[in-house]
């Protein structure tokens, strides 16, 4: 498992790394106990609607801070709408790819900047505080990577069931249970659905 | 800085001694003969072999004939773990071991109990010290073997063996005591009568010895059943081929380390007192995981580092040609926290922050200085990038 030379570079010069003061919007996502956290600050111009300036923090490892220093290369400059298009496989591309067990450290970065936006949205009244349902419970589930190949468990049809009833959530995965890689994702569900304080239960089933 | 210029990963593996390298050169060339009766070759290489088993018998200062060689640490523990359990197996199906042993033990454990036996696993205090009560309170009729790890791996604590010993003892029946060794061979001296100890596992590569090689301590009467099943080459328990110029780099390395083994314990004590005292002068908010003092093995120094994680300081320290180890889940083939931090009572941060410094013989303070000047720097530089730093520093 090695590191390409563009994800060394980043971690060890990061570009737009440390805090903004009076940003226009902020967010944090991650913690300590999931092993990284990421802040990410933005100053955009009101009547553009353009990121003018970004900066992030990092709790995390080379990969995180690596893949938080490209996704503010890749969002400075850009109009709200495009960035809003920038995912983790876009600073995976960008920089010449990564191990497969380190793709899931790269989505909190991307999952960051959307969140920023999304904040900067809903204070300015560009948009309404989003619903929870069925569909936030997937776009969660298509952040979750299987560490084996470096996919979201979406795409790889690993999801065969996801349900929202009542506060309850109910997921069944397609995962085996000699996949050592069964806890882990079943965890990392679980970290990302918690923060929302609709969910009231998480059942995950896996087949027997 | 070349990879690994400065290496302080040597409870993994540690660099073989120009001695060793030099005693195994023959048998790879000339003498590559497997032991035998009668005609000169076998002879030969079998009486080199009886001297290098007494090499070893010598430095654990047992009988030669209680030495039987393995092609490693893990290998004399599953021969031992295994070989009690199957030929005590009608006198009892209750093992003990506990949470933070080392995950030979763990995993046999898990293998056991998922055939049939019941395994306790006792807990450790905030240092890595089993708890003796709970192993008091363990012991069952049933109870046939015990487990343990000498020196723990990850936290360097030293388990209080002569009164674990006195307690296995103290049962009304016969309870096994199995000891993995592998961290405190050459680092502590090792009384394996007074503890009462029946079979026991070291390795040669963890003190610059060759990889691929190891030992089982097999107290004499002490029956196993059998592991592997095939021809006899060398010894009865690993039967199959071994290779004869790892036994005799083996022990070489035990011959020139137990030479001067205070001297050589007193130095590693040394170096990380040395390393452990420039680590708290330099870097702030730093703590140390396991115990201090005599308790804690002479080589191991493991620190958790406040705000900042360990993947990226290893990365950092390993672009200065400077090899270490951390618990992070990130570094991690699991993806999971360092279960004996965790186990022990630390939280995620002090996982993922924790920082595992093994030192040999051939470190040198001038090393030590050149490691230190880099963790404190990167240290600065990661908590400039951390929101749990400065969410609580201006």
């Amino acid at each position: 498992m090695q590191y390409s030379q563009k994800v060394l570079d980043h971690f060890m010069h990061p570009k737009n790394v440390g805090k903004m003061e009076n940003p226009d919007a902020t967010a944090t996502e991650g913690s300590p106990a999931c092993g990284d956290q990421v802040t990410v600050y933005l100053k955009v111009d009101p009547e553009k609607m353009v990121i003018d300036d970004i900066s992030f923090l990092s709790y995390g490892c080379a990969s995180n801070i690596a893949t938080a220093s490209m996704i503010t290369e890749l969002a400075k400059g850009k109009s709200l709408d495009e960035a809003k298009k920038i995912s983790w496989r876009d600073a995976m591309e960008a920089l010449d790819g990564l191990p497969p067990v380190k793709v899931h450290c790269s989505v909190l970065a991307a999952d960051t900047l959307q969140t920023a936006i999304s904040n900067y949205e809903i204070a300015h009244g560009l948009k309404e505080v989003p619903n929870f349902s069925k569909e936030t419970i997937v776009e969660e589930l298509k952040k979750i990577i299987y560490p084996k190949v470096g996919e979201d468990i979406v795409t790889l049809k690993m999801v065969k069931y996801v349900g929202f009833t009542h506060g309850e959530v109910l997921i069944d995965l397609n995962i085996p249970s000699f996949d050592q890689w069964r806890d882990n994702v079943a965890e990392e569900i679980r970290e990302h659905l918690q923060k929302y304080p609709e969910v009231k239960d998480i059942q995950i089933n896996f087949p027997e | 800085m070349k990879p690994g210029q400065v290496y302080m990963d040597n409870c993994v593996s540690s660099k073989p001694a120009p001695e060793v390298l030099q005693a195994m050169q023959s048998y790879w060339e000339e003498e590559f003969w497997y032991p035998s009766s009668f005609v000169s070759t076998g002879e030969k290489i079998a009486g080199d072999i009886e001297g290098f088993r007494a090499t070893i018998a010598s430095a654990l200062k047992v009988k030669a004939n209680e030495v039987q060689f393995t092609s490693g640490g893990t290998m004399a523990n599953n021969i031992a773990i295994k070989g009690i359990l199957t030929a005590n197996a009608h006198k009892g199906t209750h093992v003990i071991c506990s949470v933070v042993d080392y995950p030979d033990i763990l995993t046999n454990a898990a293998f056991f109990e998922q055939s049939g036996f019941e395994v306790s696993y006792i807990g450790a205090d905030s240092e890595g010290f089993v708890n003796l009560e709970e192993l008091k309170q363990a012991i069952r009729p049933d109870t046939i073997l015990f487990m343990t790890t000498i020196v723990n791996h990850v936290l360097g604590t030293i388990q209080p063996m002569e009164e674990i010993g006195k307690i296995i003892a103290a049962a009304d029946h016969k309870i096994f005591l199995h000891a993995d060794a592998g961290q405190a061979f050459g680092k502590i001296k090792l009384e394996l009568e007074k503890w009462g100890i029946d079979t026991m596992s070291i390795s040669a590569h963890k003190i610059h010895g060759p990889q691929g090689i190891g030992a089982l301590y097999v107290k004499s009467g002490t029956k196993l059943g059998q592991l592997i099943h095939g021809v006899k080459r060398i010894d009865g328990l690993q039967t199959g081929g071994l290779n004869i110029a790892l036994i005799a780099g083996f022990a070489k390395a035990v011959e020139i380390y137990f030479a001067d083994f205070d001297a050589n314990v007193a130095k590693l004590r040394e170096l990380s007192d040395y390393l452990l005292a420039s680590i708290e002068a330099n870097i702030t908010e730093v703590e140390i995981n396991g115990p201090r003092g005599n308790w804690r093995a002479p080589h191991n120094v493991n620190v958790s580092i406040g705000y900042i994680e360990g993947e990226a300081i290893t990365m950092m320290l390993d672009m200065q040609g400077i090899t270490v180890a951390t618990g992070s889940a990130c570094a991690s083939q699991g993806l999971q926290p360092n279960y004996i931090l965790m186990a022990v009572g630390k939280n995620h941060v002090q996982s993922h922050g924790s920082m595992k410094f093994t030192l040999s013989i051939y470190n040198s303070k001038d090393e030590i200085d050149y490691v230190v000047k880099h963790l404190s720097d990167i240290t600065i530089e990661l908590r400039k990038r951390s929101p749990l730093y400065l969410a609580t520093h201006r």
